[in-house]
């Protein structure tokens, strides 16, 4: 099956040209159609600057660069400014973080859901207005045609997150990018929308880049993780075996620091240290400082990403499938 | 091991509510909105209450009511065996020194023009009568206990990152030995390695000091690991109380149970089938009538609209619900 989005190599810089800082530092990944692909990685970790980068939202000081840009056939980086917005929101839609302020709180979002109606679709105004109603009730909200008329303060958290669904899939896009859609949302209405959205994307076949920090989030969601550290991907896998056996030492900090998995064990097992930023980058191995299996080459030289079609790992020393694999006691 | 003098309550509250009049709109009287409405708990020597619940349960209203910051509505505190005189203002001053509290934001809670040293000594100037010396020697010691270089002392909040800056948050709390430590969603703002190590270290230095923690969150697997007892709060109200195994592995309330099943597990086979919740939480405002839970109850009859459900003892903790005898039978949702 070919894939829906190819992206190889894709970089984003900020700051002076001769000293950048790399937030994004050659990510390579490709979505099928109908896949739910979990990014997920600490805050700092490139992960929502990859999205942003993908919509063509990175501003100027920032610069985008790729080997390759591919969506449905056709390359992002070649087309002209006005046709590739013509694909972003249309094609690819994106919810955020901030669902309460996402919004425009001077309009409706009757008015908000029916301007992306508008610039994608047209029609006339009373066919938008139903279009939008309809959109609405399909992302489970009482009363849509009442809700219209509401303003965005009038609504809570969860049901902002909605409105931003519905108006995300109102083009009906083939790739949805949702970017800790659920983190500023209670557990309770976290399970609601997450509900939704795996719902919305199975019944439309919908391709779908969920990006949390929560990784139980991702491993309840997606068909293939992809795992970030400082700008780089160090582990990808299909989410089952990720979670079970992974093979990067990061990976495996990451599983090991929840208090999930230290259950009877008094002590977390934390990752000493913190991410590296600008300028505290080593010069190998980005974890190498943190690693407790860092060794001289991974202070030498970078590893980069290698494995077969299933996974891929960014390690000179990936994890013996022998050691991580612990015996799960019943 | 532990003599039984220790398990002493050192914090408890009595039918602890705080109602807040808020404007119903222009030329209208106020109305008042029951942010806690008559809790009771309480907290042993050294030991840690979790209290759970989503965002507008009241929990942030309880710490403020407990550490003093406000004055309850109605109800009573009791600190070490003895009531908090609530109207006097140098009894609360002497409470306060005994309650302290760690907050949510490491970025809002700590002054960004002051230096570190200055930030932890303020506690020591205003309630002791140490000497310079003897207080920079403390902070010193302090910073060491939390895992800062004493030389960061003449540091501001604004050159930590937001696991350094929660440290500086525990010194501050911890400077003068306080019995009880209040921790807001301590860890929610932080990353999941930044998070164990707060959350070790949190566990260390109770254990060291023997500070009881009142650890209010939303995360139940940060619950799990760091509890002895857990209270579910629901629009101001406690919902369940009990031990943490009892509680989380077999809850009884329809509320614990939602909250649990909503839970996302990494692990497939601890994975249960979700109690998804309808709707959203009522305006506290204008609060159901009976069990405030029943508008989202997937259990709710006819009683629950009417009546309101107290806190009874039900299968080894307390719970209130009207129909706990009943869900007991069934088979619950083992966490």
């Amino acid at each position: 099956m070919t894939a829906l989005l190819d992206i190889q190599n894709l970089r984003v810089e900020f700051g002076a040209a001769d000293q950048p800082f790399r937030a994004v530092d050659g990510v390579s990944f490709t979505v099928r159609p109908g896949e739910v692909l979990g990014i997920v990685g600490e805050s700092g970790s490139g992960k929502s600057v990859t999205s942003l980068a993908l919509m063509g939202l990175i501003a100027y000081p920032g610069r985008v660069s790729a080997e390759r840009l591919m969506f449905d056939g056709q390359d992002l980086l070649a087309l002209p400014p006005k046709r590739r917005r013509t694909i972003t929101g249309g094609d690819i839609a994106m919810i955020f973080q901030e669902p309460m302020t996402s919004l425009n709180p001077a309009f409706t979002v009757g008015w908000q859901i029916m301007e992306a109606l508008k610039i994608h679709g047209g029609g006339s105004t009373r066919s938008r207005r139903d279009r939008a109603a309809e959109l609405l009730s399909q992302v489970g909200i009482p009363d849509p045609r009442r809700r219209l008329d509401t303003y965005p303060h009038q609504m809570s958290g969860g049901m902002s997150q909605r409105v931003m669904i519905a108006m995300a899939i109102a083009c009906n896009p083939k790739l949805l990018i949702a970017d800790e859609p659920t983190t500023a949302l209670d557990v309770t209405i976290q399970a609601q929308v997450m509900d939704l959205l795996l719902h919305l994307q199975q019944e439309r076949g919908m391709s779908l880049i969920l990006i949390t920090h929560d990784l139980a989030v991702a491993a309840e969601a997606a068909h293939r993780v992809l795992v970030m550290y400082a700008g780089q991907v160090v582990e990808t896998a299909p989410a089952d075996m990720l979670f079970d056996d992974p093979r990067h030492p990061y990976t495996e900090a990451l599983l090991a620091a929840l208090p999930e998995r230290a259950r009877g064990q008094r002590r977390l097992n934390a990752l000493a240290g913190v991410v590296p930023g600008q300028h505290d980058r080593p010069r190998g191995c980005l974890l190498g400082p943190r690693c407790p299996y860092a060794q001289e080459r991974c202070r030498r030289e970078q590893p980069m990403l290698h494995g077969d079609t299933q996974r891929q790992v960014r390690c000179f020393f990936p994890l013996a499938a022998s050691r991580t694999s612990i015996p799960q006691s019943a | 091991m532990t003599p039984p003098a220790s398990h002493l309550p050192v914090l408890e509250a009595i039918g602890l509510s705080r109602h807040y009049a808020v404007p119903a709109g222009p030329f209208r009287p106020k109305v008042a909105l029951r942010a806690l409405d008559g809790v009771s708990f309480s907290l042993p020597a050294a030991r840690t209450l979790a209290v759970v619940g989503e965002s507008g349960c009241g929990k942030s209203t309880l710490a403020r009511q407990v550490t003093f910051i406000e004055s309850p509505t109605s109800g009573s505190i009791r600190l070490d065996g003895r009531p908090v005189a609530l109207h006097d203002r140098l009894a609360l001053r002497a409470a306060r020194s005994q309650v302290q509290i760690v907050f949510q934001d490491p970025y809002g809670s700590l002054n960004p023009r002051k230096a570190v040293r200055h930030i932890l000594e303020e506690p020591l100037i205003i309630n002791t009568r140490m000497t310079a010396a003897e207080r920079r020697e403390r902070v010193d010691w302090m910073m060491a206990k939390v895992g800062l270089r004493p030389d960061y002392a003449a540091r501001y909040p604004h050159m930590f990152s937001g696991g350094q800056r929660q440290r500086i948050a525990i010194a501050r709390a911890l400077m003068l030995n306080p019995k009880v430590v209040v921790a807001d969603e301590p860890v929610s703002a932080l990353d999941v390695s930044v998070r164990a190590q707060v959350l070790n270290l949190l566990m260390d230095l109770g254990e060291e000091f023997g500070v009881a923690y009142l650890f209010i969150s939303h995360d139940l697997s940060v619950v799990r690991h760091i509890a002895d007892d857990v209270m579910v709060m629901y629009l101001g109200r406690a919902m369940e109380i009990g031990s943490r195994d009892t509680l989380l592995d077999t809850p009884l309330h329809p509320y614990t149970r939602a909250l649990i099943t909503a839970t996302p597990q990494i692990e497939a086979n601890r994975r249960k089938v979700r109690e998804l919740l309808k709707g959203e939480l009522p305006s506290p405002l204008n609060p159901p009538s009976g069990c405030v839970f029943h508008t989202r109850c997937p259990h709710a009859v006819t009683r629950c609209k009417a009546e309101v459900p107290q806190l009874r003892a039900v299968a080894g903790r307390e719970v209130a619900c009207h129909l706990a005898e009943t869900l007991v039978a069934q088979p619950g949702t083992p966490a």
